[in-house]
Parts: C-alpha cells; structure tokens; sequence
C-alpha cells in the first residue's frame, strides 16, 4: 500500500500543473479610438466611444469614455444630423436623432483631440423569420422555428432570456443546440453551454427548421423570450472571431485569435443587426 | 683528319654515347622522392625531371589522379614502381628509354553475405566490411546485407560494428560466394553511442544530415518515468527539436511533425506516440537501430518533406530462447524471443502496458466496496510479434504485426442525485481510444553475389474512436433521452514495394524499385442518435466524414559513385504520382549528393534534395493529437512539396574515437496549410476542410554542429544547433513573415555516458534550447454586445484583446538536466538491472503554456506560465534472462 502511494504522489507531482505569474512589461501599440455600434433598423444609432488600454489593465473601467469626441454619422456618405451625447445606465453613448433604415449604407466617423481619427461603416440586414417559440417549465428544452431565405449567405445569433420578478427579460440564460438536434457528439460530450450562439446557415440554407435549443438549468421562470438576430457579415466576423477569442484563452493549442474589426486607424466594430424577439410563457 | 673521318668520327662517338645515356637509369637505380597528397602523375613527373625516367601511357586508360603519399630515401626504382602502381593494377614495361604504362584488366570478385550477431543471429544493418590492402569498403544495408565487388585480390576482410568484436575473415576460396559472418557482441556496454553515418567512418558516407541509433544509445539515455524512448533520443540530436515542453514530436529542421515519415520496419506508422506524444508507440526492446535522415534523402525514400526516421525491429534470436522483463513507473513490459527451428525460423515477441488504471480501481475497490461500481480505465499498450524464416541461404521471409492503442474508459457511473439541468442519470459510458495497426511481410532474396532485392507488402492503419450513450430521465417533466453516438476516424495504407541493391562494379553501388500504395481516408465519420420516447430530429443529416481513396505510385533509382578518386556522388531521382477522385498530381524529384576528400581526411559534402507529400495532417498548429486527421491533397490545396540544400563538413578520427560534422541548410517548402480560424477540427465539415484552411510557405536554414566520442568508457556527445524557420500564409498575419511555432535560435544538447566498472553505468544529459515564439497583446479595448443601451444583456462589459502579429514576444529559454544510473548485476541463468533516472533535476519551471490571466482575487491581468514537467525520479527494474 505503501508503494501505491508513493506511486500517486509522483503521478501527481507530474499531472499536478505549476502556475506562476510572469513580470513582463508587455508591448502597448497607444492610445486609439474605439468605436462600437451595433445598428439596428428602423431604431436610433447608439454608439459607444471609448480609448484602448495595456493589455494587462485590469479595470473594465478602464476603457476610458471619450466623452469630447466629434462623432458623425453619415448616410450613404451624407452626413445626418449630429449625434446628442446621453447618459444612459451611467454610461456615455452618442445617439442619432434619425432612425437607420434597412438598403443604406452608414458610416461612423470620430475623431478626438490627440488621437488619429477613426472611421468604420457597414450595411443593415434583413430582419430574421422566426415562430412558435415553446417551452416548458422544469424541462431544458426550448423550440422554435427559422425560416432561412435561400440563396442567400445569412448570419445568426441566438439568445435567451428568462423574465424576472420585475417581468422583465433581465436574466441571460445559457444553452446551446440540443446534441441529437445539432448532430454533434463532441457538443455531448464537451457539455458546454452559451449565452448566445453564432452560426451561418450553411447548414440550412434557405429551409424551414424547427430548432430545438438546450437549456443549462432546468426553465425555473413562467416566461422567457427568444432572441434571433441577422447579421451583416461584418458583425458575424466579429462575433464568431470574439468567440473563438475566449474560447482559445489559455487553450493549449490555438494560438489568440484576433478579433475581427471594420474600424479604420482604430479598434471596435460597426456592424448591422436586425434582432427579433419571442416571447413564451412556460406554464 | 678529313671532314669523312671527322663525321666518322662523330658517327661512332654519338652511337658509343647513346646506348650510355639510354642506360642512364635501371631497375636498380636508386631514387629518393618525398611528396605528400600528391597525384601519382606528380611523382612521374619528377621522376622524370630528376632522374630522366620518361612515362608514355594514355591518360584515358591509366588514371594517374590518385592522391599518394611518398617517403623514398635511395630506394630502388623497381621497388618503388611497385609500390606506386601495384594497388592501381598499373603495369609498367620499358621500352627504350620509355617506361610504358598500361591498365591491368582483370576478372572482378564478388564477396557478399549477411553480418550478423554471432549469439542471436540477428542481423546487422550498417555494419562495415573493409579490405584493408585494397583500402575498399561497403557496409551492409538495413536487412545485414552486403556486396563488395572489387577488380583486386584481396587476402581477408575486416568486419566491424559498434558493440561488437571486430571479426577478420580470411577470403581463400570465398569470392563469388555468400557468406555468413558472425560477430560476436562485446561483454560491456561500451561504444554504444549514436553514429553519425552508419559505423564507418564520417568522410567515407557520401550521406550526409543522417543520425544512426542502435538500441544502445536509446538505453543509456536517462528515462522519464522510466521509459527508454527512441523518439526522446532522437529528440537530443542536432537539428531535431521537441515540441511543448514534456510532450513528443519531431521538429526537423523547421519542419512540422506531420512532414516526418516514420517507417517501422518499412511500414509507415500514421501517429507513433503513445499518452498525447509523452511515449513513442513502440517498446523501446524491440528496436535494433533507427536512421534519422535530416536532410540529403536518398532517392528510395520519399512521400515526407522534412525527415524520414526508418526503424529496424530486431528479428528474433535464431539459437536461444531468452528475453527480458521490466517494470517502470508507468508501465510493465516483457519481451520473449527464440528458434522455432533453430538456425531456421525465429520469432520475437513483445507486449507493454501501462497500469496506473489498475492501482487506481484496485484502491478505489478497496475504499468503496459498497458504492458506485463505476470504473475507470486509462491506458496504453502495444504487442509487437515478428517471425522469421530462412528458407534457404538466399531466401529469408519476415512477418510481423504491431497493435497498440491508447484508450479511456468510464463505465456505468450511475448518479441518482439529478444534476443542474435536474437530469438523473440512468446509465453512461463513455469510451475513447486510438491505435495504430500494423502488418508487413518481406521477401528477402539473393539473386547473386551481386544483387540483392527486398520485396514488401505492408498494411498501416491508424483509428480513433469515440463512443458516448448517456440514459436520463427526468421526473419533472416526464422527459426522458437515450443518447448514442460514435465519433471514428480511420486512415489506413495498404503497399506493395519491391527494393533491389545492386554492386556492379567497386565504383558502383546501385538501388532501384518501385511501389504502389494504396491509401483509405475515411476520416471524421459521426453517428449521433436519441434513442428515447421523444427522440429530437436533427438539423441535418449531412455527412460529417470522408471517404476518400487514392493510389499513389512511386519509382526510384540512385547510385553511389565514385567519380574520381577524391570525388564521390550519390545521384538518383525518385519519381512518384497520386492519383485521388480522379485528379492526377505527379513530381519528379531529384536527389544529389556529392563528397570531395580533402586533406588530412577531411570530407567535404554537399545535397540536393526535392521531396513531396501528398497527404496533409488537419491539426492545431503543427501540435499532434490523437484526433489528428489525414487528408489527401485537393483541387485548391495542392500537394507540398520542399527543396533542401545542405553543404559541411565531416571527419572521423583516425583512430574512431572522435567524430566531428558541421553542416549548413537551406530548405524552402510550399503548399504547407494551417487553419486560419482555429476550428475545432473535429467538428468542422471535413467535407470541405479546404476551405478552413489557409495555404503557405515556409524557410527553414541554418547550422548544427556535433562532435562526439564514441569509443572508451565514457562515451556521449556535444552538439550545437543554430537554425531560422520561417512560414508566410496570405490569410495570417496579414501576410507577413513569422516564425514557425517551434522556431528555436540556439539549442544545445550534451548527452555522457559512464562506464564504471562492470556492473555500474551513470548517463546525464543537459537540454537548453531559446525561446519559442509567442503571441501576446498589444492592447486591450471595449466590446459591443448590443445594439441599443435597453436591449436585454447590455451592460455587460466585454474585452477584447487587440493581437498586433503573430509571434510577438518569446517565451523564456528552456533547460533541463536529466541523469540516470543503471547498476547490472549476473546471475548464473539471467541478470538484473536496477535504473533510476532523474527527469529535471534541478526542478527547472520551463513553461508548458503561457497566458493572459485575469486574476479575480488580485484584481489583475498579467501574463501567466504554466509548467508541467517538475523534478520526477523513476525507478525501473528489468530481468534479463
């Protein structure tokens, strides 16, 4: 028996990952614009503006608000009316009088005292079909049919949402595709759950599916709502190249993945989104 | 006197003096030339001027290029003519005043046969066979055949091979016969350090940018927890580098591991490691020797950019039955080997498993007699089983198998507690394994003296499997699910090969065949299905896998020259072509290699090689897992393919204890892929893996410099390399050039070995290499998450880490000290051997991975390195009997 554990202290020993931390001065490329505006047809432009930080601030508040910055919003190259600087939940956004519309192209420029000026621009998406949203309380199953336009290269992103006590849907809840739905044994056995999921729809391409979505925990709430939202191929990029940027952090083999962005001379993203909601009660 | 009488005069006095100065030289004149490395015309030339000794021949039939050493004080002409032209077979015959010189022509002999091990029988590949007055050679080939055809008598023959008792063979009445020589091994275990080319010496192997490894060398080395490993040793070698720190994998010359052919026996081996590449897949035991070829392929090998490692597995002790018993701290192995008619069929078997699995439920039987019954099973093993039979002394047939497989196994871990989606769990298994299969049957025959030939039929396959079922139910709802999938993979080679070697003429050595491979992708199939009373249906029913075959071809030829007396070429052109869903890739590669003598026994070499691949590996960043998947080239990723220059120096000492090389490089590959967006391998659509993939080139040079002892009781080496590899892919890093992941500037690796005593042998050997490219941020910003303030999910923060390029830092050098010591003692029937190695012993923390940490206790984010290989000592006890 003695020998059993000796024999488990060096299997440890070996199996047992040493962790430290490293004092490097990591490499800084400056100070630049960020820019991040998702737009949504027929609603306002909200767009946040905030300067980049050393990587190895810590501080979300770090992401520093340029709250002086000269943010323009052009349509089709014509610049609309000027944006109005608003607080909105103790965070600075500057936001479009007009409302962005679906066939029109927008461009964002900003430019702030000592910074290179920055500009990024994108197109609006078709909004998504979706229906017959379902699910039942104590279950992790929720339904819901897409109908997919044919031909068409299409860009989702799926969220879901449980009402709290203030009837809100204020509670983002983890799921992914059901394992026998998305016919993919390594979702079964890697059991990892999201708050959103971002796909294409080479997989059904211009058909009808009935998605069967899994939940994480059992529907504890008697009302939820099901996101989907379109994307332009700008804002997949991003969201798919975020993803797979914290799926890789302290992976063993993927190397960082770099984040997609749109914005010229700066950071960020301007992408077109066109969400649609469902709301179902799960009594 | 008149004018008549004074020509009269002239007449007679010139006719007297003539015959005077004709005979102003004879056979017995006494003459005194001093030169060094000088041509033999050279000394024609002053025998000439200082003794008028004129030279008539036709430099087109007598070579006189031939470099010679004299010291001649007053020496009698004749004597030193004899000994000047009689190892040229030049005669000499006076004619006047001339002395004629002509080219004996004379009937050639053939010695040829099989060196082998005198106890076991086991032949030698690469030992050396050397007639010393013709100042001649040849060595044998991988199955311990040899041919030395030389146009001069020769009285006896000197057989040698590292470990071994060098043997004289007297030749009386052997030519054009084939012999069979038996060496006897050395009782200690000196001299068992790697050679550089085969065992003669460095300036007489046209081949350059090769290693030799014979079992020995593996043994000596330290272990880690242990296991003596071949692709460990290997990995301490110039110009080979490691992977991540811990973990297998060849990295030659900037290459990646899948640019590598692993040939067992011939057989190519899809993935040799065993436990995520820590172990090579094969019991160290069963190797006779290992050829890693850098560089300078020869023109039989081909189908891999970078390196070609050839393993030769023992054949099976023709005499005696014995064998050998260990345990290690991972695993227990036995080895059996014997006659089945003695002098006549042989066999050999050998079986190794790891047993951690088994401690493992033995304890938890022990501790839980009552409770979950569920267990657990993880590990490795291998069987290797050879047969070979003489059938006549021309004939001998080899048959062997290989079967080894990782596996995990987790069985019937029932929970009756429902888990966080409330699911009460009913049955699970989960079941995931990888191996390789392999099979070969070889023909060996002896057409005559002269010409050898090997033919070959082997089946490769490599699978991995992964099964799930997963049985709940949940009393909530009602729902219930039978879950059942299979994920399986499957590569596999089937080949036939035909291998001549033929020695026509003493300047000669000729190799030539063919093959044809046929090759089976059926990679990424998937099968998932709920099976319960509301079973789901799925998005699609797409296949997931391929089914791919292809049938490539291949044709060779190459010859070993010798052009001059000081010039030496090995040419040959291998030619090969695949044929794949109806597309036809083809190449023509052609192979030089070329070696000048220079003074004082110095060889200069240089190389040419063109190689192709035809198969990709679908992997992580050149990292081998088991889930790796072989795919044949397509219409928008074209075959790879590399040329290589290499161009050093060699020498062997004179009296074999020392060797020394240096060489250069330069290799340039194209059509070398890497996905651009790190999808998941396995669940991406294979179907269209082409388009998930970014296509490259790449450049790898540099130097490695070796200088080794190979003789005496402390035995090891030194070697330095220096070396630059480069990739470039449209689609990463915007286009630029950055390292290779594994792109190491210096590295340098001291390996000794100690003989103490009989009974006693200490090793240590000392790894230092700089550090590997790293990628790390370059700032960090905001992210969007939704498109208005009041939409559901905002507020929350997200970060992104901004990446400047690939490979912006590097990571910290790495180094270790590994030692081992082996205490051997003999028992009256068998003996035992105590090893205990040291991994690390200096418990250096050399990183594994490193990563941007977000610290949610410290409040910080900074850069973290994990190390995985600490200090680890092992004990390994082994019976030999």
């Amino acid at each position: 028996m003695r020998s059993f554990f000796v024999y488990g202290i060096l299997l440890t020993t070996l199996l047992t990952a040493c962790e430290e931390r490293v004092n490097i001065q990591l490499r800084y490329e400056g100070d630049k614009i960020v820019i991040n505006s998702l737009l949504q047809p027929d609603s306002v432009a909200y767009v946040r503006i905030t300067r980049s930080v050393p990587a190895n601030v810590y501080d979300e508040g770090g992401f520093t608000e340029i709250g002086n910055a000269a943010v323009t919003l052009l349509q089709n190259g014509v610049a609309m009316s000027p944006l109005q600087q608003q607080q909105i939940k103790g965070r600075t956004y500057f936001v479009s009088r007009e409302k962005v519309t679906n066939g029109n192209t927008y461009t964002i420029n900003v430019s702030a005292a000592g910074l290179t000026p920055v500009s990024a621009q994108d197109t609006l998406p078709v909004a998504p079909i979706i229906a017959d949203a379902a699910g039942q309380k104590g279950s992790t199953r929720v339904v819901f049919t897409l109908k997919d336009r044919p031909g068409a290269a299409d860009y989702y992103r799926i969220r879901l949402f449980a009402y709290g006590p203030d009837n809100q849907p204020d509670t983002a809840r983890g799921f992914r595709l059901d394992p026998a739905f998305n016919n993919n044994l390594i979702d079964v056995i890697a059991n990892t759950h999201n708050d959103a999921l971002i796909m294409d729809d080479t997989r059904f391409d211009g058909k009808t599916v009935n998605f069967v979505l899994e939940t994480q925990a059992l529907i504890n709430s008697s009302r939820m709502m099901l996101e989907v939202s379109t994307m332009t191929d700008g804002g997949f990029k991003y969201f798919r190249t975020l993803g797979m940027q914290y799926l890789g952090a302290g992976g063993l083999l993927a190397e960082p993945a770099p984040v997609y962005t749109n914005v010229h001379n700066g950071y960020g993203i301007v992408a077109g989104i066109n969400s649609r909601r469902l709301v179902f009660d799960t009594e | 006197m008149s004018l008549a009488g004074k020509l009269l005069t002239g007449i007679i006095c010139f006719l007297l003096c003539f015959p005077l100065k004709v005979s102003g030289w004879d056979w017995q004149t006494r003459v005194t030339v001093v030169v060094k490395d000088q041509p033999l015309k050279a000394v024609c030339e002053i025998l000439e001027k200082e003794y008028g000794i004129h030279f008539s021949y036709s430099r087109e039939l007598v070579d006189l290029s031939r470099k010679v050493t004299v010291t001649a004080y007053q020496q009698r002409l004749r004597s030193l003519l004899e000994q000047l032209f009689a190892p040229e077979d030049i005669r000499f015959t006076r004619v006047g005043d001339q002395l004629v010189l002509q080219q004996i022509k004379r009937s050639t002999h053939t010695i040829s046969g099989y060196v082998q091990d005198a106890v076991s029988g086991e032949k030698l590949p690469g030992a050396t066979i050397y007639a010393p007055t013709l100042k001649q050679g040849t060595t044998t080939n991988q199955y311990g055949f040899f041919s030395l055809t030389t146009v001069k008598d020769s009285n006896s023959l000197i057989i040698s091979y590292v470990g071994y008792e060098p043997a004289l063979l007297p030749l009386d009445g052997q030519t054009n016969r084939i012999l069979l020589v038996p060496l006897r091994p050395l009782a200690s275990l000196q001299e068992v350090v790697v050679s550089g080319t085969d065992k003669t010496r460095l300036q007489d192997q046209t081949q350059m940018s090769k290693v030799h490894l014979p079992l020995a060398a593996v043994k000596s080395m330290p272990r880690l927890l242990g296991e003596a490993d071949v692709m460990r040793t290997l990995q301490s070698m110039p110009g080979v580098g490691g992977g991540m720190d811990g973990v297998g994998g060849l990295h030659v010359r900037g290459g990646s591991p899948d640019q590598n052919l692993i040939l067992m026996d011939g057989t190519p081996v899809f993935n040799f490691s065993h436990f995520f590449g820590v172990y090579s897949l094969l019991n160290a035991e069963m190797v006779k020797s290992a050829d890693l070829y850098k560089g300078a392929f020869p023109a039989r090998f081909g189908g891999r950019l970078s390196s070609v490692v050839d393993i030769s597995l023992k054949d099976g002790d023709m005499r005696n039955y014995h064998g050998d018993v260990a345990v290690g701290m991972i695993s227990a192995k036995i080895n059996v080997e014997g006659p089945i008619v003695k002098d006549k069929t042989s066999f050999i078997v050998s079986a190794r498993r790891s047993y951690p699995d088994l401690l493992y439920n033995a304890a938890a039987n022990m501790e839980d007699d009552a409770g979950n019954k569920g267990t657990v099973y993880a590990y490795f093993y291998d069987v290797n089983v050879k047969v070979n039979h003489i059938f006549s002394p021309k004939d001998r047939i080899f048959l062997s198998l290989y079967k080894g497989e990782d596996n995990l196994s987790i069985k019937g871990m029932v929970d009756s507690t429902a888990d966080q989606a409330g699911r009460i769990t009913e049955n699970s298994r989960f079941q995931l394994g990888w191996g390789n299969t392999i099979g070969a049957i070889r023909w060996n025959h002896i057409y005559n003296t002269r010409l050898f030939s090997n033919v070959s039929a082997n089946y490769s396959q490599y699978a991995f499997k992964t099964e799930y079922g997963f049985q709940y139910n949940m009393p909530s709802t009602g729902q219930a699910s039978d879950l059942y999938g299979k994920y399986f993979s499957r590569m596999k080679n089937v080949g036939v090969k035909i291998d001549f070697d033929y020695r026509p003429t003493p300047n000669h050595a000729i190799r030539f065949g063919a093959a044809g491979i046929a090759h089976y992708f059926k990679p990424g199939l998937m099968d998932l299905a709920d099976k319960g009373p509301n079973p789901v249906i799925p998005l699609d029913t797409m296949k997931k896998g391929l089914d791919i075959r292809g049938t490539e071809m291949l044709l060779y030829g190459e010859d070993d020259w010798r052009l001059t007396e000081n010039l030496y070429a090995n040419i040959g052109v291998h030619l090969s072509g695949f044929l794949v869903e109806g597309r036809f890739y083809h190449s023509l590669q052609p192979r030089l290699g070329l070696r000048y003598m220079l003074p004082h026994n110095w060889a200069v070499k240089a190389s040419y090689t063109h190689m192709n691949q035809y198969i990709h590996l679908l992997s992580n960043n050149g990292t081998s897992l088991p889930t790796d998947i072989w795919v044949p080239s397509t219409q928008r990723v074209a075959p790879m393919l590399s040329r290589q220059v290499a161009a050093g120096i060699a020498k062997t000492s004179t009296n074999g204890v020392f060797e020394f090389s240096l060489e250069g490089y330069y290799k340039a590959m194209y059509n070398m892929i890497e996905y651009v967006n790190n999808n998941s391998i396995l669940t991406s659509n294979l179907e269209r893996w082409d388009e998930n993939v970014a296509l490259g080139k790449g450049w790898s040079y540099g130097g490695e410099a070796m200088i080794r002892k190979q003789k005496g009781s402390t035995t090891g080496w030194i070697g330095y390399t220096l070396a630059w590899s480069t990739r470039q892919f449209p689609d990463i890093n915007q286009g630029r050039i950055f390292p290779y992941k594994y792109d190491h500037r210096h590295d340098v690796e001291i390996v000794l070995t100690q003989q103490i005593g009989k009974h006693w042998e200490a090793s240590a050997s000392w790894h230092f290499t700089t550090g590997s490219p790293l990628t790390l941020p370059v700032s960090s910003y905001h992210g969007a998450g939704t498109a208005s303030p009041w939409d559901p999910g905002s507020g929350v923060d997200v970060s992104v880490d901004r990446y400047g390029g690939r490979y912006n830092y590097r990571a910290e050098n790495v180094h270790r000290l590994d030692v081992g010591i082996s205490h051997t003692k003999q028992k009256k029937h068998w003996s035992r051997t105590w090893n205990l190695s040291v991994f690390n012993v200096y418990n250096q923390k050399n990183p594994f991975i490193y990563y941007m940490k977000r610290d949610e206790e410290e409040k910080q984010r900074y850069l973290s390195k994990v190390t995985v290989m600490p200090i680890l000592p092992s004990i390994t006890y082994s019976i030999k009997f």
